[in-house]
């Protein structure tokens, strides 16, 4: 055995063996168990030997919500981002105080209809001060209702599960994507410089 | 709904201090207290391996609740002729890999490219971690499941290919492929 292999093994034996999850996932089983036992939740066969073959078909909200992420994550690999201040005004949004941090005291759900009130008079001010500037697409305002749609099958599932941070998140994304989207189709790089 | 949460928080106490065999009796009776207990005792061994095989925070959280929700379903397979923790561990393997497959199918019908178009996320650095997990999580998937499976839970080549729908050579191979990967990852070669 090589000394690489010695030093491999060893911090394989060191490895920790148990990991806590950074939030509570009891939450989110328990909604689980519910909705089994509601007969709303997907079939699965687990025989003896623990061999899984579930089946994982859709999970309502989660999949929809899933979707729209996809949906705005293609919208931002896809398009090239022409002006920074788009992200630079979501991130203020993202970052406003109260609304990303649960201090266990407040309703997180409440807080992401206020976040989401708030995005709404945003983009009404971005759309606003756009008003007689041409749009560069056609199809921009289609693409803005898909990032609604998408936005609110997000916020569904956070309605269940309002401490889930992987949706916080992609709806802070799509919020962003509705930014970009905004100033990009009326306000291009080039025509900036 | 808090005030039923915090009820199986409260009556979950009393199930800790019993043997995991009644615990695992209790569940299959349709006890959701009992099934607290049990999933707080084992959490943290089940997120760990998640997070090890999919190399990805969100990834984990997710499986590991569907690995809870799966293992209510079908406690009463156990038979007890293995520990339960050997058992929970093959549910959580196979449950996290068909979750990995079943994600990485949706994303490909949606934007319809090819794996190798893929790019391997990039696990975020964190302190508290062996710097052996790091490099495991910065493995490519296939290499960083058969060396996950094989070097740190003890399957066999034969189970994995099983568990992965590949060719026992195939998993012989990543094998060799992630040594060789984490060796150079961590600063050192065959002599």
């Amino acid at each position: 055995m090589s000394n690489a292999d010695k030093l491999l093994l060893q911090r394989l034996n060191e490895l920790k063996k148990e990991r806590q999850p950074e939030r509570d996932l009891w939450r989110g089983i328990e909604l689980g168990l519910t909705r089994q036992d509601e007969g709303a939740v997907d079939s699965a066969v687990i025989n003896e030997h623990g061999v899984s073959q579930a089946v994982f078909a859709s999970k309502g909200a989660w999949a929809v919500a899933a979707a729209s992420a996809v949906v705005c994550s293609m919208l931002w690999f896809l398009t090239p981002i022409g002006n920074p201040s788009a992200s630079q005004s979501a991130d203020m949004l993202v970052n406003a105080p109260g609304l990303t941090h649960n201090d266990g005291s407040v309703n997180n759900y409440e807080l992401v209809e206020a976040q989401s009130v708030q995005q709404r008079q945003y983009i009404t001010g971005l759309l606003a001060r756009y008003e007689t500037t041409p749009a560069l697409t056609k199809d921009w305002q289609q693409q803005l209702n898909e990032l609604d749609t998408a936005a609110d099958a997000i916020k569904a599932a956070l309605k269940e599960d309002p401490d889930n941070s992987a949706l916080i998140k992609m709806l802070h994304h799509v919020y962003q994507q509705q930014i970009a989207l905004v100033e990009r189709v009326h306000a291009p790089k080039w025509q900036q410089i | 709904m808090e005030q039923g949460h915090q009820r199986i928080c409260c009556d979950s106490a009393v199930f800790t201090a019993k043997p995991q065999s009644e615990v695992i009796a209790d569940v299959k009776a349709g006890s959701k207290y009992a099934f607290k207990t049990l999933y707080e005792q084992h959490i943290g061994r089940v997120y760990a391996l998640c997070y090890r095989l999919t190399g990805d925070k969100c990834l984990a959280e997710d499986a590991s609740q569907e690995v809870f929700i799966q293992l209510w379903r079908k406690i009463g397979n156990y038979d007890g002729n293995s520990q339960f923790s050997t058992w929970l561990h093959s549910v959580t393997a196979n449950v996290t890999i068909t979750y990995m497959r079943k994600q990485r199918s949706w994303f490909q019908r949606m934007l319809n490219i090819e794996t190798s178009g893929i790019r391997e996320p990039v696990a975020p650095q964190e302190t508290s971690d062996n710097d052996l997990d790091r490099h495991i999580r910065a493995l490519p998937e296939r290499a960083r499941l058969v060396f996950v499976l094989y070097a740190v839970e003890g399957y066999r080549h034969e189970e994995i290919a099983s568990m992965l729908n590949m060719a026992v050579g195939s998993s012989k191979a990543q094998l060799h492929r992630a040594r060789g990967l984490l060796k150079k990852a961590m600063g050192c070669t065959d002599e």
